[in-house]
């Protein structure tokens, strides 16, 4: 086997190997995102349950940049990971929960009960998916812009903006005034 | 290298939004504390936020109709976030613990 053919099937080999990197990647972050989610639910502790919602978030981000929107899978990153995570976790020390009852589990009798109530419309819910006839192929490109996105967020919606912004501001003061007022009447 | 990607399907994105709505109606039914459940509302918000974007991308691809929507999603759960923050930490100072069960004055 001379040089020629060995660069040859080099080439031929990596390509082969590149095929199925996408895929990898993909089944790897679904995965990620399915043992977070298990994990958020089942674990004893509340801090290994915050632990498996950041997994989660990531997962999804990722499963974002696969669906051709980065903008989005950025959004999700900064606003979950790292506000509302962070938000989570000032409730688990300034609550403290964990210091008496270190356990999150109640009884086997209510998790078969949870088990039953969950396991019923993932199944109801998995056979209307797989039943229901969607396009199976996407188009290769989605070529969504960050423009497009604000174009429409300012043109048509702008009426729904604005409204969310005063959710939150109300949001905020309204936290604010529950965690002043209480210290005031103490 | 025209293969059919494991990716370019949409049954697998709407298998996982449907994963995570039942774990998070899981979590919310066996949780003790309200911060557990919180965690697992998060978990119901994020894959409804997956479901709209997997239909946007593979069923309209004109309109960003679904993207915005999870862009709303988001800013609700931050409000959403933060006025739990608020309620737990006052359930905190009145009762001293914030286990859902035992908070049951109005029943009794």
């Amino acid at each position: 086997m001379n040089l020629a053919d060995m660069i040859s099937f080099a080439a031929q080999a990596s390509d082969k190997i590149a095929a199925y990197v996408p895929d990898s990647i993909f089944l790897a972050i679904a995965a990620a995102t399915i043992a977070g989610a298990l994990i958020t639910v089942l674990s004893r502790s509340l801090i290994y349950a915050l632990m498996g919602l950041v997994l989660t978030m990531f997962g999804i981000a990722g499963l974002y940049v696969y669906l051709d929107s980065p903008f989005l899978a950025m959004m999700q990153i900064l606003i979950y990971v790292g506000a509302i995570t962070i938000l989570i976790a000032f409730a688990i020390m300034l609550a403290g929960p964990m210091y008496k009852h270190p356990g999150e589990w109640s009884g086997i009798i209510k998790f078969a009960g949870a088990l039953i109530v969950s396991i019923l419309p993932f199944i109801f819910l998995y056979k209307v998916l797989m039943r229901t006839d969607w396009i199976k192929e996407g188009v290769d490109e989605f070529g969504l812009t960050t423009k497009e996105i604000g174009r429409t967020l300012f043109d048509k919606l702008t009426f729904p903006f604005e409204l969310i912004s005063l959710l939150i501001v109300v949001a905020i003061i309204g936290a604010i005034m529950l965690a002043l007022l209480s210290k005031g009447e103490k | 290298m025209t293969g059919q990607f494991l990716y370019n399907n949409l049954y697998i994105y709407l298998f996982i939004s449907v994963f995570l709505l039942c774990a998070g109606i899981l979590g919310i039914v066996f949780r003790r504390t309200l911060i557990g459940m919180l965690i697992s509302v998060e978990l119901i918000l994020n894959g409804a936020g997956l479901n709209f974007v997997a239909l946007n991308r593979f069923l309209d691809q004109d309109n960003a109709s679904g993207v915005i929507f999870t862009l709303f999603i988001m800013g609700i759960a931050a409000a959403e976030a933060a006025i739990a923050l608020g309620v737990i930490l006052l359930t905190f100072r009145m009762f001293k613990h914030i286990e859902g069960e035992k908070l049951k004055e109005m029943k009794d």
